[in-house]
Parts: C-alpha cells; sequence; structure tokens
C-alpha cells in the first residue's frame, strides 16, 4: 500500500484501516456475482485496451503528479478491475486496500480520460469501486477521519453516494 | 509442411478468422441496443455559435481542438501508429506474391502495387514495430501497463512481414522461410478475433457505433448491460 502516495496522511489511514475493517472476510462469492452481471461488455473493454498508453496525458493528475504511470487512467482500470477478472473475483482483503489507492486516491472520476479506442475508463473505475464498496472498503480522505458521523450518510462510505 | 500449411491449415485459419470477427460483431451487437432519442439535440446550438463566431475565433477553437487531439498532443505516436497500421493492411493485400497465390489457386486475378513499393513498406513497418518495442521497453508509463502478451502480440503481428521480407529476398532456406511465412500470418488472422488484436473489430464499433464524447461519428447506439 506504501508503494504509492506515501504521505502523511496515507500513513494515517493505513493505521485506521487495520483497527477497523483488515479482520473482515472478503466474500468472494459476491464479488464474482458482480462482475458476472457485467462481464461480456467489461472484457471485450479490457481486451480492446492495448495498453498504449495514450490516455496519459488526458489525466490532469498523471500530469501534475511528474507523470507518474501510477495515475494513468489504464494503469488504475487494469489493475483494479482486470486483475479482478484475471483473478476471477478470489480477492484478497490486501488486494482491495492496495486497489482502493488506485481508483479513490488517485482518481476524482472527472471523465476526462480520453482513449483512442473510445473505452469509457470512467465507467470502469466507478463499476470497480462499487465493487470494493460492497467488502466494505471506500475512500477515506483525510477531514472525514476526525470529523464527526453524519448520521443521514452511509458510515461505510463518507465521501460518496 | 508447405503443402499442408498452404492448403488445410489456411482454411482452418481463414475459417476461425472470419466465423471470429462475425462472432465478435453480433456480440458486440447484442450487448449494445439502440439509443432514444434525445429531447434536447444539440444541433440548433451549434448552429447559432458557428453563426455568432468571427473567423478568427472560428479558426482559434480548430487550432485549440487540433492541440487537444492526439495528433496534437503525441504526434510521434500518432503518425508512426497510423502509418503502421496503414501499411499492416495495404502491404499483405496488394502483394504481387499473395496475387499470384490467388491466381495459381482459384485463378482470379487480383489488382496489385510494384513488388519495390511493398518491400519499402515492409520496412516501414518492421520499423514502426522496432519503435513500438523500444517506446515498450524504455518509456515508463508504457513499461508500467505491459504484460508479456503485449509482447508476444508485437511479435505475432511483426512476424508474417519479418519472414515475408526474408523470403522476398531469399535469404535463407527459401523453402522454410516461406513455410514460416504462411504459418506466421494464419497464426496472426487466428489471434486477431481473441486477443487484443480483436482491436481490429472493437475499435470501429466503439468509437463509431456506440455513441460517447469522442464518437467520430454520430453514435447511436449505446451499451445495453
Amino acid at each position: 500500500m506504501s508503494k504509492f502516495l506515501v504521505s502523511r496522511y496515507s500513513v494515517l489511514i493505513t493505521q485506521y484501516y487495520m483497527i477497523g475493517d483488515s479482520m473482515q472476510e472478503v466474500d468472494t462469492q459476491k464479488i464474482k456475482a458482480m462482475l458476472d452481471q457485467k462481464k461480456a461488455r467489461m472484457k471485450i473493454c479490457l481486451a480492446a485496451c492495448a495498453s498504449c498508453s495514450l490516455c496519459a496525458e488526458s489525466c490532469f493528475l498523471f500530469m501534475s503528479n511528474n507523470k507518474d504511470p501510477q495515475y494513468m487512467p489504464s494503469y488504475k482500470v487494469v489493475n483494479s478491475l482486470g486483475r479482478l477478472y484475471k483473478k476471477k473475483g478470489k480477492a484478497t482483503r490486501v488486494m482491495l486496500e492496495d486497489m482502493r489507492d488506485l481508483i479513490w486516491q488517485n482518481c476524482v472520476l472527472c471523465g476526462r480520460c480520453y482513449c483512442p479506442f473510445g473505452i469509457d475508463i470512467p465507467y470502469m473505475i466507478s463499476f470497480a469501486r462499487s465493487i470494493l464498496r460492497s467488502q466494505g472498503i471506500s475512500g477515506v480522505f483525510p477531514h472525514t477521519l476526525g470529523a464527526p458521523e453524519d448520521e443521514s450518510v452511509d458510515s461505510q462510505d463518507p465521501i460518496s453516494p | 509442411m508447405y503443402e499442408l500449411a498452404r492448403g488445410p491449415l489456411m482454411w482452418v485459419a481463414a475459417i476461425i478468422f472470419f466465423a471470429g470477427v462475425l462472432y465478435r460483431t453480433v456480440q458486440l451487437f447484442l450487448l449494445t441496443r439502440k439509443k432514444q432519442r434525445d429531447l434536447y439535440t444539440a444541433k440548433p446550438v451549434k448552429k447559432q455559435e458557428a453563426t455568432t463566431l468571427s473567423p478568427a475565433e472560428r479558426k482559434m477553437n480548430l487550432v485549440v481542438a487540433f492541440q487537444n487531439s492526439l495528433i496534437g498532443k503525441n504526434p510521434i505516436m500518432a503518425i508512426v501508429s497510423f502509418v503502421f497500421h496503414f501499411c499492416l493492411f495495404v502491404a499483405p493485400i496488394f502483394a504481387l506474391g499473395h496475387s499470384l497465390v490467388l491466381y495459381e489457386s482459384w485463378g482470379i486475378s487480383f489488382i496489385s502495387l510494384p513488388d519495390g513499393l511493398i518491400d519499402v513498406m515492409t520496412i516501414i513497418l518492421l520499423v514502426c514495430g522496432l519503435f513500438f518495442l523500444l517506446r515498450r521497453i524504455v518509456v515508463p508509463r508504457v513499461q508500467s501497463i505491459s504484460s508479456p502478451s503485449d509482447y508476444l502480440l508485437l511479435f505475432i503481428t511483426t512476424a508474417p512481414f519479418l519472414t515475408g521480407f526474408f523470403a522476398y529476398h531469399q535469404w535463407f532456406d527459401y523453402k522454410t522461410v516461406i513455410t514460416l511465412h504462411i504459418l506466421a500470418g494464419e497464426l496472426m488472422l487466428v489471434a486477431i478475433p481473441f486477443t487484443k488484436l480483436g482491436h481490429m473489430v472493437f475499435f470501429f464499433f466503439i468509437r463509431i457505433l456506440i455513441g460517447s464524447e469522442y464518437s467520430f461519428w454520430r453514435g447511436n447506439r449505446t451499451w445495453a448491460t
């Protein structure tokens, strides 16, 4: 996890999640069911990617982080949703925690990614997010760490609806 | 081996290729549906904008659009990949040797380009392939998403051209080289529908038929799932 984004915040977040959720079992059946729902379409989108890396320049996070490949749209998709499909849903908690950084910290879902093949990258990242959310993993941002819980918002999902 | 590669294996490869492409096309049509017409169309707004803009502003819009396009942002990669794909299609279809094989087998005479031109196109394609390979190895952002299959597919794509180049210049044992050439071509045909080379089919679907911000044409289909 500390492979990317070694900031003082990510250490905080790691500690927070080590206490909270790391003991939970991963429901691989549910992940597989979710993956199978959109299997045909997602497999085509993943297969259409020729790993040309031309999507890199369209991501403002890539441009503003010293062109670090970790921020490249295709990298985020291939290493989150692509990995889940490769393992057919048999994910471990550590693996999912690694993905959280990729698809929440490294992506804001602005939808500006350009793919020469027209692959809908934001859709794939949001799909990966919903799979991770079903396992109780979601993006945690520094300002929400100390904030009091808002009862009207799902406690597992402080940021996105 | 030569007779086997030229006869039955060619049929098998061709059938797998055409059946696979057809399967992919049907699958993509089944996965998408026709889009419902929008209540608010963009057309009248566009027209109005076009009339209120001055020629200088219109020119500036074009310049900005060009700078933000693929060729403006990544000119070398865009040109190299265009040339690569152009040679990939034109060189094998219009090669004189292929026309001769077609004439000998079925008696169909097909137009062909001069041998020298095809030779130059093959060299250009191989150089472009080398560029892609070096790019995969050297540039960090490409390296980070390259899997062994990417290297393998680049090899599968360029192998028929490499062996064809050797066969045309008769550099090594001709019989072996031409057999390898046929086998490599068949391998590429078989690989197209089932691997990443499938972007031959996917590209036109996803970019043209399915509507998105970047579709080339008014995409009037959308994903069903």
